[in-house]
């Protein structure tokens, strides 16, 4: 007969890069014989913006204008590996591989420079496409004049490679030790989520979001943000509307159209308030880590909280369909206490539902 | 410093608003071939009579393909990472789930190709099916997989192992063990764009494939295992996709494309339906997840016994994969010295599934963070002091003895407090994440801590790190 | 028959119960709408007809013979962008860019036919039958209520002021892949 409201929250954790690592990613650039900046690095772009986020990692490093850099991650013969855009890797590890390849290249450029410029490459520096004298910039030169000179002069192709590897962490089959660490680098997110829960209907309203991300560097503040954002949306899937079975365990799947599988539509669009923390990495681009993936992770936790917190149930079979909160209302479920010991949802335990007590699940050495 | 930061448009921003990037399905080529599958009715069936003669024969086909024209029809997903194959492209004589392709056709034009389909002549003996995994092992569950209902290939287990310090101690010393069982649902990825691949034979003998992949790379070696072809015989070009959230690294289009190119001598494309897309693209797994956390009265976690099934569907594709990173951060955001962890990669005969945004820790970060809010509140204690007393701090380490070198549980978990304009008690409102000591270092949390420098502790240093 | 496509008219072949996204894409090569599901429910194959979005994977040609068909292509060019697509660009409201055609499409649509800024309401109303996996949905709807109120609208015509000495809004990397 009424609304309510709740709130509930999660912290959570998410690695960077394939798990055990192994993961390479390699880039290659070359500078045309005007200073313009190619680069070749296999990164697949699904949306996500690794293109736009390794154009201006290679801008920065190198101390060239954004516009500069033709990034070409197309097809496999002119690109070298990226193993995939997957496990939050491509800031990390393909951003990483591209910032190495202009590493090379900025020395390569800094090389000749100090021939042209008779300085020390140690007192240059590239800035906007201009080399310059520390102290004395006036008597600058522009990367196009290097870039010439490289090609007409000193019969040089002026370019680079990088590989950002992490070394494979073999784990222990018995007891899962690792002697690596099996990451790149951790990121963590804490969100708060507010819903409106109808105890008559059992629907659940998320209301709104607090989102808190540490990404360590934000490279691309905006891309950042649609991470979050597009993450926000899937986590209130994942908490309360999408499922493909949703009579489990039966295999009746729940749709073959869009009006029947319930993804995340405008509606269901929250209030969203972010807030990034940058807690910069030891090595990633610029102190980057990672959200790619993490931004769907702490909404379905938050929301069940805040669920609780409304209603009194806990649902945790997901998603949180109008069903099963209400079948939740309903059912009052207590845990059952024995001693010490404080047992939820033993109804779904695989104990209950085997004929032995689930022991070639629940009796491992 | 001016590009990294700041307020740049995007690289591909303009195509995407004037409606010029190129995706697969935007490719024209002449004499394009369209490509159809024959997929299983039956969740779980034997093939007894297969026969694509007349399919062969209608008008405006160009080649038909079985598992006999796949050179190699057995390509495990993670098989250099040694994990072995399962899966035939194409089924042979036994398919396993509904909606897994048996023979692919091309044809002029989407019609005919769907017409040739209708001519294929099979037949299946159906057998019993597994669809609940919580049920691999009784003594009268059907049989999902030829390797029985289990993956058997974790070393000499069937499970993904964390042990870490006396578990039995924590579970001893306990004033309370909280138990709660949780489980996360398969959905869909649902990206914008289906799959799709072109594959074009080129005049030099190379072949083409424009691909949707997430990985052009991975696609690339695939696709040259399957076609038993050295990897310079094959171009893959991508690199801007219609979305992937992880349903685009398998490869589910690539494969059938180009035999079906290599076998006609033209281009095939292989677009699939949204309704394909729905029904038999791989999809997040379902887990079942039974977490026992031992508990002391003043909110330390002292141990966590956890038991998870995860439902692989028919294949194993990445199963294994997604269940050793679920293992590795099953404390989630916090230090737990006493674990005793097992995960189960359970065949069902459902559609495989496959990473997904998060894999294997989305279903481990839900799980343990519901169950965290519960235990505080069983306890009777704050949900946010819980959290912060137990979180990472520099020195503390993982499961698998990972040395935490700058975490940030403290900071964020505080930062979300602020934003809501909760006060915590000052004990906590000052948290940090350095290195544990006083009262944030007990005795029981002594034995995992790392010594600084020490990215990953030795294995001996835990072992009776339960505590006095 | 004869379809009219961004202004020109173009004689087909399909029957006339194609649909009209089959039309447009297999046989006029136009791309920019797009197969996201062919059911109309997801809206990335919308297109203008007589100023109306419709779906074109469930329109067939033979019912819009004489009506005016604007896909994005019709919008605007790189070099010359309609403000709602510049403004999408600013906004950063596409980022795989599947849906974007559709929901820009039915944007213009939404500022066609309204006086001066939209509200939020106004766009959900309009845009709830797109679906988009990738943003979240918000920064399409920032980039819909920036474009109506006119923020992107190019400057007047002003003949005192030299064209060329302007900076351009967006800079063109290159429309392909």
């Amino acid at each position: 007969m009424a609304k309510h409201q709740g709130r509930g929250f999660a912290t959570i954790e998410y690695p960077t890069g394939m798990n055990q690592n192994g993961d390479p990613s390699q880039a290659w650039i070359k500078l045309k014989p005007d200073g313009r900046v190619d680069v070749f690095a296999g990164t697949v772009d699904i949306g996500q913006g690794s293109k736009t986020v390794h154009t201006q990692i290679v801008a920065d490093t190198l101390g060239v204008p954004y516009d500069w850099v033709t990034m070409d991650n197309t097809n496999t013969d002119s690109s070298a590996v990226c193993t995939g855009t997957f496990a939050s890797r491509g800031t990390f590890i393909g951003g990483n591989a591209v910032r190495y390849a202009a590493d090379r290249v900025r020395e390569r450029v800094l090389a000749i420079a100090s021939e042209e410029m008779e300085i020390d490459p140690a007192d240059l520096e590239i800035v906007e496409g201009e080399i310059l004298p520390k102290g004395a910039p006036s008597k600058k030169m522009s990367l196009s004049e290097i870039a010439d000179a490289a090609t007409y002069k000193y019969g040089e192709l002026i370019s680079g490679q990088g590989t950002a590897l992490k070394p494979l962490a073999e784990v222990s089959d018995h007891d899962g030790s690792v002697t690596v660490e099996p990451h790149s680098a951790i990121s963590y997110a804490a969100c708060v989520a507010d819903v409106t829960v109808d105890d008559e209907t059992g629907d659940v309203e998320v209301t709104r979001l607090i989102s808190i991300y540490d990404v360590g560097r934000a490279i691309n503040p905006l891309l950042v943000e649609g991470q979050i954002e597009g993450g926000a949306m899937m986590g209130i899937g994942l908490g309360l509307l999408e499922e493909c079975y949703p009579h489990y365990p039966s295999a009746e799947h729940r749709g073959e159209q869009f009006g029947s599988y319930l993804a995340p539509a405008l509606e269901q669009l929250p209030d969203l308030d972010n807030v990034i923390l940058e807690n910069p990495s030891a090595d990633g681009p610029f102190g980057a880590k990672a959200i790619g993936e993490m931004a769907n992770n702490a909404q379905p936790p938050a929301i069940i909280a805040a669920i609780h917190d409304a209603v009194g149930v806990w649902v945790t079979q997901l998603p949180a369909s109008p069903e099963r909160v209400l079948r939740a209302i309903r059912a009052k479920a207590a845990p059952r206490r024995d001693g010490k010991h404080v047992i939820f949802d033993e109804e779904l335990s695989i104990r209950t539902v085997t004929s032995d007590g689930g022991a070639a699940f629940l009796n491992t050495p | 410093m001016k590009a990294v930061g700041a307020r740049l448009p995007r690289y591909d921003g303009i195509g995407h608003v004037t409606g010029r990037t190129s995706y697969v399905d935007d490719v024209r080529v002449p004499g394009l071939l369209q490509a159809k599958v024959l997929r299983s009715p039956h969740h779980h069936a034997s093939i007894t009579h297969l026969d694509t003669s007349r399919a062969e024969k209608l008008r405006g086909v160009r080649a038909v393909i079985t598992h006999k024209d796949v050179p190699r029809n057995e390509v495990g997903l993670l098989e250099p990472q040694g994990f072995p194959a399962d899966e035939p492209q194409l089924a042979r004589d036994v398919v396993r789930y509904r909606g897994q392709p048996i023979v692919a056709v091309a044809a002029e034009d989407v019609d005919t190709a769907i017409e040739a389909l209708e001519l294929i002549d099979i037949q299946y003996e159906e057998r019993p099916a597994l669809f609940d995994m919580r049920l691999a092992c009784e003594p009268d569950a059907p049989q999902a997989h030829e390797w029985g209902n289990v993956y058997p290939h974790f070393g000499p287990y069937n499970h993904r192992r964390v042990r870490k310090g006396d578990i039995e101690w924590a579970f001893e010393r306990a004033d309370t063990i909280v138990s709660g069982v949780y489980r996360p649902q398969a959905i869909e990825h649902v990206p914008l764009e289906t799959q799709a691949a072109l594959a074009i034979p080129e005049p030099d003998g190379r072949l083409t494939i424009y691909s949707c992949t997430q990985a052009m790379y991975y696609t690339l070696s695939i696709v040259a295992t399957h076609l038993q072809l050295p990897m310079n015989r094959i171009k893959v070009i991508g690199g801007t996709v219609g979305g992937g959230f992880g349903g685009k690294v398998d490869s589910a289009s690539d494969i059938v494309a180009a035999l079906l190119a290599l076998k006609s001598q033209r281009p095939v494309k292989w677009r699939w339906t949204r309704e394909e897309e729905f029904l038999a693209s791989s999809t997040r797994a379902a887990w079942h997840i039974e977490l026992s956390d031992a508990v002391s009265s003043d909110g330390w976690i002292l141990g966590r016994r956890m038991t998870t099934l995860h439902d692989a569907g028919a294949y194993a594709r990445m199963s294994p994969y997604g269940l050793t990173k679920h293992a590795f951060h099953h404390t989630g955001a916090y230090t737990i010295p006493n674990l005793k962890f097992d995960g189960f990669a359970v065949f069902t005969n459902r559609v495989p599934t496959t990473a997904m945004r998060g894999f294997g820790v989305t279903s481990v970060s839900e799980a343990t963070e519901i169950h965290m809010t519960r235990v505080a509140e069983v306890l009777g204690l704050s949900p946010w002091e819980i959290r912060l007393k137990n979180a990472n701090r520099i020195g503390d380490t993982t499961g698998n003895l990972v040395a935490m070198q700058d975490p940030s549980t403290v900071r964020v978990t505080l930062a979300a407090a602020e934003r809501i304009g909760l006060e915590l008690a000052p004990g906590f409102r000052n948290m940090t994440g350095d290195r544990r000591s006083g009262d944030l270092l007990p005795e029981h949390l002594v034995a995992q801590q790392a010594p600084e420098g020490v990215h990953v502790l030795s294995r001996d240093a835990t072992a009776n790190g339960g505590g006095s | 028959m004869e379809l009219i496509i961004n202004g020109v008219p173009r004689a087909t072949a399909s029957s006339p119960v194609t649909p009209l996204l089959n039309v447009l894409r297999e046989e006029f090569n136009v791309t920019g709408p797009k197969p996201g599901c062919e059911q109309g429910g997801c809206g990335a194959c919308t297109v203008l007809v007589d100023g109306q979005p419709r779906r074109a994977c469930l329109l067939a040609i033979g019912t819009i013979e004489d009506a005016e068909i604007t896909t994005i292509e019709g919008l605007g060019t790189p070099q010359a962008l309609a403000p709602i697509q510049a403004a999408f660009n600013d906004r950063y409201a596409a980022q795989c860019g599947y849906c974007t055609s559709g929901m820009i499409t039915a944007a213009q649509a939404l500022l066609d036919r309204s006086d001066g800024p939209v509200t939020r309401e106004e766009v959900l109303d309009a845009l709830s039958g797109h679906v988009c996996r990738c943003t979240g949905y918000v920064k399409i709807v920032d980039a819909i209520i920036a474009a109506s109120t006119g923020e992107f609208d190019p400057p007047p015509d002003d003949d005192r002021l030299d064209p060329s000495a302007s900076e351009p809004e967006v800079q063109v990397r290159g429309s392909a892949a």
